[in-house]
């Protein structure tokens, strides 16, 4: 599974504004809302079901990266977002680092494989400092989605 | 030092996905041991989640677990029980 699998190349933000774990959520989900992947009546139970999941345990998996994820039966297939926050936002990770880089998952709520798979792949896109170095610089979306698009041809040769 | 290896087999219905990387990386930082996990050819630091993630890990695939340090037992028997959990 490559990362453009499942990113929708229109839910990605270089620049996130919220300071706090909700609002950051919260804009995330926006992206999908405002790309027309998921209708904004959705958006409220979304939120609160990523939420309950950060409840159970931080998603945020050190070196300044976070994978919210939850499921909805809005959703008919995985689908991701992708944003950065160039200050930092306190996600209670492990290694008590600010998280920088979202990748944010919502699926179906029959499906376990894919999520997994998805997992494995945005590990494997954010384990290369470089990338997550260079996904922190840019400012703009095309940029970021490049950056992605580049790796994923880069793995699947791999 | 003690060094330990032992092959795994994943019990949990989801796989390895992230609350169980994170709880098996919770149960190593406990010791004062270095894991090593292999799957395949893939190497990866137990301590560390998204090297956890990238194996994407499934139930029932096998992980071979190295554990050296002077409580390495002790971990190695945590992380077996921890692995062959069915729900997390």
């Amino acid at each position: 599974m490559k990362t453009t699998d499942f990113l929708c190349p229109k839910a990605i933000s270089a620049d996130l504004k919220g300071s706090k774990k909700e609002d950051v959520i919260s804009e995330l989900v926006d992206l999908f809302i405002s790309s027309g992947e998921i209708d904004k009546k959705h958006k409220k139970k979304i939120v609160e079901t990523l939420m309950a999941r950060e409840a159970l345990g931080s998603t945020a998996i050190g070196q300044g990266i976070a994978i919210p994820h939850g499921k909805c039966e809005c959703v008919k297939k995985l689908i991701g977002c992708l944003g950065v926050s160039k200050k930092g936002i306190n996600f209670d990770s492990l290694d008590g680092e600010p998280a920088h880089i979202f990748f944010l998952l919502v699926a179906p709520v029959d499906s376990a494989g894919p999520h997994l798979k998805a997992l494995a792949r945005i590990s494997r896109l954010l384990k290369d400092k470089f990338i997550r170095d260079s996904l922190k610089s840019v400012t703009d979306e095309k940029m970021i989605l490049k950056i992605v698009q580049q790796e994923d041809v880069r793995l699947s040769k791999l | 030092m003690p060094k330990l290896e032992k092959e795994l087999m994943i019990k949990n219905e989801q796989g390895l996905h992230a609350r169980p990387a994170a709880m098996f990386v919770q149960i190593v930082t406990k010791y004062n041991s270095n894991v090593t996990i292999l799957k395949g050819e893939e190497k990866v630091n137990g301590a560390s989640i998204m090297g956890i993630l990238t194996l994407g890990a499934q139930k029932d695939s096998k992980l071979k677990v190295e554990v050296e340090g002077d409580d390495a037992q002790a971990l190695l028997d945590e992380l077996e029980v921890f692995l062959k959990r069915e729900e997390i």
